[in-house]
């Protein structure tokens, strides 16, 4: 790609739909929670668990021992819902979909139609507070495969959901995923059957329009025995001057045998220039390793929202179970990013693997945070972590806060982290190949990054590595 | 419940009423939150409070400096002396030195501290004693080593010792101190508040070294700061105390300056240590270097949090952490924080964390050769501690080092 080509593209998703919106209440209430569950169409049991959280939220404080502080979010100013009024009354198929939303899907470049297929991927696409549509539905229903709107999980899957749901994050855990827990709208629900190798990968991508509006997505992933599945997914919203919450629950299980692959690449508005705007990314992730010889991944790039405020984190339950965290975060301008994970050995043979990257450009803060937890009984286990961080610029921060705590004799922990900024060598010896300065930052930036976007599933690697040059367009010289 | 604390003021003479008055209100201030609890970050991993309130029951100060037992000097190498007891001197001894370029006092203001970071700071301030002062005059290379003899009086069973010490070194100085802690039966709490002002182109080595086992319950807070071309050096082999929490906030102050901590310790049944740095690099070329090693047995705990904070102008640091643990038993526990706080781009800043049992290749290596299993195990224990010695270069006292180490493997 060219510099010029480069220039033009700050956030090209920035663009809001004119759409005529079905909202609830303003404000967070007994009230506003009986509406979503009523327009969700929710059984009795399901309104009983958002309301005990609800319960549990009132007694609970926000967290605030976190690097970035922000101002202070006013819950009762805020719609827990929102959906297109077109999607009020279910359309049965996609022709019923009002276009203007299949429009948004194509402008950011995720076509709905399964005749314009991206190959090989299964999209559920959310659209502020409701799954929009999910493509190839027939073909993953022949193997079993269970992979809808969470909505719709809860009425055709109750057995399933009541078993898993709140299994990893309890409704007790803390402020933003209790506060999920009471009001969340929609997300993905999946469900793997054993044997069974998901034969393409499925993707949720998150669209935040309506102003005024927190995001709470709830996704459930649940791998039976022997199974396999990759999933990924894609978020981006509009530009406006205004911070959006974005508090979303992950839960991923994974049984005896089975491998979850989750990736995420994160492009929410980062707000402006100057700091206006731009989403409070505020994300739950846990994975339970729960079976014998499982293993869950978690990819990230990070490269978008005001704040970033997420752990994915594994609990290795598993006797051999494996836990991976590739993480990339890259902050300009105003942005700032808390992020890391938690590896809970429990197991015995346990093994984990951390990778993160924080490239902080700008006025930015980048703080890498982790725990890695081997208990008494975790015999035999085995972590290994790696925390680069680059610095562009002496008005940005780089931070590293790893908490290791290793109980038992037989199992080796290893932690390395160092700090630097772009190698002068390597930027001359670009130079004079012919690279200008933004060419030679954004192929040293990748190479920087290469360990953690060759883990990304092929269809989103190329963009992976787009995005990272876009992110740091500008900040250079 | 019963009170943990039962403190007494009016066994201590305070100077003036001014200074009673201040007394008893960081007493109050102490007493209105207690002693710190794994729910403040910094002692998250040594949980004070509980640790003290498990062991002890009605903490008094202590007022009986009643002392009768014989003082053993070191005799592997001559070296000038303080003998404090109960923190406080009891006689000192610089013959080596020139007259008048040392300067050993009774210290007794406790202005000039640094602000408080914890609550511990507003009980030292409630009953400290005092401690020494030590001051080397301009331009004056000390000759021989200090060695700081800190002897306690018996019966100090659920007493506390509150001390608070100043070093100063001024322009082109240098000075190596050794604190000699010597084992008391007695379980008793020691508190001490230390600062350290360290010259223009001086040079400040400190040993902190354990004699025998201790039922101490140690907490010694270092604050100090480095002027310009100044070298600061700490090595902590402190080992054999129940508890023992260090903590050293350096600011490096100006250009030129480097600061090393260095820690060799190997823990037995019921110990529990932490040491806890803040490196702050405020100029720039300056240069940190930190490296921390425990060996773990029995159900011991070694902690290390480790902060580095490099200020947007400090460029040009070069600054680099390392904790090495070996844990030897499956009740052992190890806990790190390595943490790094980056403010400056053209910086060298990086930082190692391992934690694991013994290379069984190695000794399986060591027995093939006719080693016996635990004369293996001892041999890499000491190779694995005694590379921190490395950076004394005074023959003697490295001998003398390596010797008390040894005994401490031996121990185990």
């Amino acid at each position: 790609m060219k510099s010029s080509e480069l220039k033009n593209q700050e956030y090209k998703y920035g663009f809001s739909t004119d759409i005529e919106n079905f909202k609830a209440p303003k404000g967070l209430s007994e009230k506003t929670i009986e509406f979503i569950s009523e327009v969700k169409k929710e059984p009795k049991w399901m309104l009983d668990w958002r309301l005990k959280a609800f319960n549990r939220l009132k007694v609970l404080k926000e967290p605030n021992w976190q690097k970035p502080k922000y101002p202070k979010i006013n819950y009762q100013d805020l719609y827990y819902y929102s959906a297109p009024k077109s999607m009020k009354d279910k359309p049965k198929s996609l022709d019923e979909v009002d276009p203007k939303l299949i429009e948004t899907y194509n402008k950011l470049g995720i076509p709905l139609n399964e005749q314009k297929k991206l190959s090989g991927v299964a999209v559920d696409a959310v659209f502020d507070s409701v799954s929009v549509a999910t493509t190839f539905k027939g073909e993953l229903d022949k193997k079993g495969i269970i992979f809808c709107p969470i909505s719709e999980a809860i009425q055709k899957h109750p057995e399933l959901v009541k078993k898993y749901l709140g299994s990893v994050i309890p409704i007790s855990d803390h402020y933003f995923a209790t506060l999920n827990s009471a009001v969340f709208t929609d997300g993905s629900f999946v469900y793997i059957p054993p044997n069974t190798r998901c034969p393409m990968e499925l993707s949720t991508y998150f669209r935040i329009n309506a102003s005024e509006t927190g995001q709470f997505e709830r996704t459930l992933i649940i791998a039976d025995k022997g199974s396999y599945v990759s999933y990924l997914e894609g978020c981006t919203a509009p530009m406006r001057d205004e911070n959006q919450l974005h508090a979303a629950n992950v839960e991923l299980v994974a049984l005896d045998d089975a491998e979850i692959k989750y990736s995420t690449v994160q492009n929410w508005y980062p707000g402006d220039k100057d700091g206006v705007g731009g989403i409070y990314n505020f994300v739950t992730k846990r994975g339970a390793c729960r079976g014998k010889n499982s293993k869950i991944s978690w990819t990230q790039v990070e490269t978008g929202s005001a704040i970033t405020w997420k752990y994915p984190s594994c609990i290795l339950q598993g006797d051999n179970s494996v836990g991976e965290f590739y993480s990339i975060a890259i902050t300009n301008n105003h942005q700032k990013a808390d992020t890391g994970t938690k590896m809970i050995h429990l197991g015995k043979n346990t093994k984990s693997k951390i990778i993160s990257k924080g490239i902080s450009a700008g006025l930015a803060d980048n703080t890498y945070r982790g725990l890695v937890d081997i208990g008494a009984k975790a015999k035999n286990s085995r972590n290994y972590t790696q925390c680069d961080s680059l610095l562009m610029g002496n008005k940005c921060g780089a931070h590293t806060v790893p908490y290791i705590k290793n109980k038992n004799s037989s199992s080796t922990v290893e932690h390395e982290a160092t700090t630097s900024k772009i190698n002068e060598d390597q930027l001359f010896y670009c130079n004079q190949r012919g690279l200008n300065q933004e060419e030679a930052v954004s192929l040293i930036v990748n190479g920087f990054c290469k360990e953690v976007l060759q883990q990304l599933p092929m269809e989103f690697a190329v963009e992976a590595q787009k995005l990272v040059s876009i992110s740091l367009e500008g900040s250079v010289g | 419940m019963e009170k943990l604390f039962n403190i007494d003021l009016s066994k201590i003479s305070s100077a003036s009423s001014q200074e009673a008055l201040d007394r008893k209100k960081n007493l109050e201030l102490f007493l209105k939150t207690g002693l710190p609890n794994k729910r403040d970050e910094n002692w998250k991993f040594s949980d004070l409070n509980f640790i003290i309130s498990k062991n002890f029951k009605q903490i008094t100060n202590n007022d009986d400096l009643k002392f009768d037992k014989k003082f053993k000097l070191i005799k592997e190498f001559e070296h000038n002396y303080i003998i404090l007891v109960n923190g406080i001197i009891k006689s000192f001894d610089i013959k080596y030195e020139e007259k008048g370029k040392l300067k050993v006092e009774t210290l007794k203001s406790l202005e000039n501290f640094s602000k408080p970071n914890n609550n511990l700071y507003y009980l030292n301030k409630a009953l400290s004693l005092g401690g020494f002062y030590l001051e080397v005059q301009k331009d004056y290379k000390c000759k021989k080593p200090i060695i700081i003899y800190n002897y306690f009086t018996s019966n100090l069973d659920n007493k506390i010792i509150n001390n608070s010490n100043q070093i100063k070194l001024n322009e082109n100085t240098e000075l190596t101190l050794i604190e000699y802690n010597i084992g008391e039966k007695s379980k008793f709490l020691k508190n001490t508040f230390e600062t350290i002002n360290i010259g223009k182109d001086s040079s400040f080595k400190s040993i902190i070294l354990q004699k025998s086992k201790s039922s101490g319950y140690f907490y010694k807070n270092i604050t100090g700061s480095q002027a310009y071309n100044s070298s600061y050096q700490n090595f902590i082999l402190s080992s054999g105390l129940k508890f023992n929490k260090i903590e050293i906030n350096m600011d490096l102050e100006k250009e030129n300056s480097n600061c090393y901590i260095l820690s060799g310790l190997s823990l037995g049944k019921k110990e529990h240590q932490e040491i806890k740095t803040q490196i702050n690099h405020l100029a720039p070329n300056c240069k940190s270097y930190q490296k921390i090693k425990n060996v773990l047995e029995s159900d011991s705990t070694g902690v290390y949090q480790g902060k580095i904070f490099v200020k947007d102008m400090a460029q040009k640091t070069d600054a680099y952490q390392l904790s090495k643990a070996l844990i030897l038993d499956d009740q052992a526990e190890f806990n790190a924080k390595p943490e790094l706080e980056i403010y400056a781009d053209d910086v060298k800043c990086s930082h190692g964390s391992t934690s694991g049992s013994i290379d069984e290749n190695a000794i399986h290596y060591l027995m093939t050769r006719g080693i016996e299993l635990q004369e293996a195990k001892k041999l890499l224990i000491n190779g694995f501690i005694s590379e921190i010695f490395e950076n004394i270069p005074e023959e003697k006292l490295k001998v003398f080092l390596e010797k008390s180490i040894m005994e401490q493997i031996n121990g185990i």
